[in-house]
């Protein structure tokens, strides 16, 4: 069961590893993949998350996210790193692609990224600007500077649809509790 | 917590959720937590944002199965130390093999003639039919996890030759780069075993930084717009090479194989502008 992975790595179980990878592998290699556009860097990344997954697996808690946004999370976390080390962008979409609607993905394999779904549907119950500038952000790798020139938008503009978007995607994920402090030592 | 450094910490939150911070950003965050009173989690937005960024993908691909061998293996050594008494010995059986592209899509831009000419080109053109070097020229070490002795790829596929009842074999044809017109080698294939080796002499060492080589398995039974990526591979010297082949799909009968040149880490749909070599099965399977 996906939902006791971590808790079992937590607890020295090292057949959960097999389990891990078996359910957060796919998920992990592609975040990496998208983010570095690079194999060697994304292998290297990968290998890295995977240990802070190990490390890191007895601070999951399931009342703050799923599995799956934990893991997620964590994979983020080092992949910024590693961008934010080599200087680079998030991802070399070009800005016609970034501004173009998603393509429709109804034909696509999304099954084991079981969030996705919600995931979508918290971005389509923003405002269009927020989830624009969202989408400019976090997929695609703009600053807010870069979004602000491309759309026109005033740059506190773009940081204010930013913040706001994310709290309410924030609340339409259920996602941490407002009294929550923890942290994730990666 | 005053309004201003309330204000202050979420821009920083918002910050660190997708882009990172700084090591000044991040000590200027940790002191204002130090004062509390806010009603943000700060890792609530970090989350979200790793929520929002799994929307993004369009598709979930499986790891190589080389990278879950090292992970494994770093898996090891992590509950050792933490456990040394109790740590258990991880038996992997991911061998490996150089990283495939991404999942085949449909290939509705090419026909399926030009692979047809390219193979039978191949059949009047081949005259090397290769033998079992014992020291070819390896580009894919294999690692293996395994505790059992490592094989290489020329001796993997001697075994699977000795072993499957079911092994294929097609000779490699020049494809349409002018520059490989000299190729030679086979290719064997095993659909119960679902493993194969690539055997090549005069495929010429590609610059990995620019290009790669990536294999195409066309399905006797599925026609040429829908072929299994065979993963991307890179040559590194001239001479002969061994390669094996790392299906993303499970292959049944197959009634083709190409080589593609595209761009380093492969595609996942081929415009087959650059066709460096193809191998069309010409008979019904015989035994090895």
């Amino acid at each position: 069961m996906a939902e006791a992975i971590l808790q079992r790595i937590a607890q020295g179980d090292q057949d959960a590893v097999q389990a891990a990878l078996k359910t957060y592998g796919g998920l992990v290699w592609s975040l990496a993949k998208r983010m570095l556009r690079n194999q060697e860097d994304a292998e290297d990344a990968v290998q890295e998350i995977f240990l802070d997954i190990w490390k890191n697996a007895g601070r999951f808690d399931s009342s703050q996210s799923s599995e799956t946004t934990f893991v997620a999370m964590i994979a983020r976390r080092r992949l910024i790193d590693r961008l934010r080390f080599n200087q680079r962008r998030i991802s070399a979409d070009s800005l016609e692609d970034v501004l173009a609607e998603p393509a429709d993905r109804s034909d696509q394999n999304i099954q084991t990224v079981v969030e996705a779904k919600e995931a979508f549907k918290a971005l389509d119950v923003l405002r269009p600007e927020q989830k624009q500038v969202l989408q400019m952000s976090i997929i695609h790798g703009l600053s807010h500077q870069e979004i602000a020139d491309a759309t026109g938008m005033p740059l506190g503009t773009v940081k204010t649809h930013a913040r706001r978007g994310l709290i309410q995607a924030r609340q339409y994920l259920g996602i941490g509790s407002p009294d929550s402090q923890k942290e994730v030592a990666v | 917590m005053s309004i201003e450094r309330e204000e202050a910490r979420l821009d920083l939150l918002v910050k660190q959720a997708i882009y990172g911070l700084t090591e000044e950003e991040s000590r200027e965050l940790k002191q204002l937590d130090l004062q509390g009173g806010s009603n943000f989690d700060g890792q609530a937005f970090e989350l979200t944002a790793a929520a929002l960024s799994i929307a993004s993908l369009e598709k979930v691909d499986p790891m190589p199965q080389h990278l879950e061998a090292r992970i494994l293996l770093d898996a090891d050594r992590f509950f050792a130390e933490r456990a040394p008494s109790a740590a258990k010995t991880v038996t992997s059986s991911t061998a490996e093999r150089r990283p495939a592209a991404e999942e085949t899509g449909g290939w509705s831009l090419w026909n399926y003639f030009p692979w047809a000419v390219a193979a039978a080109a191949c059949v009047a053109l081949a005259v090397n039919v290769m033998t079992d070097d014992p020291n070819p020229t390896v580009v894919q070490q294999p690692v293996q996890p395994q505790v059992e002795q490592k094989l290489t790829p020329a001796q993997e596929r001697d075994r699977l030759l000795a072993s499957a009842r079911d092994v294929i074999k097609a000779t490699w044809a020049p494809g349409n780069v002018k520059e490989i017109d000299q190729i030679g080698g086979e290719v064997v294939w095993s659909d119960e075993k679902q493993t194969g080796y690539m055997t090549f002499k005069g495929l010429p060492a590609n610059d990995a930084s620019k290009e790669t080589y990536q294999l195409w398995i066309f399905e006797e039974n599925q026609g040429d717009k829908t072929p299994i990526d065979g993963g991307v591979f890179d040559v590194n010297e001239n001479g002969e090479v061994v390669v094996p082949i790392n299906a993303k799909l499970k292959a049944k009968n197959p009634a083709l194989f190409a080589i593609t040149i595209e761009k380093p880490g492969g595609v996942v749909v081929s415009k087959r502008e650059k066709i460096a070599a193809a191998a069309k099965i010409e008979a019904p399977k015989t035994s090895a």
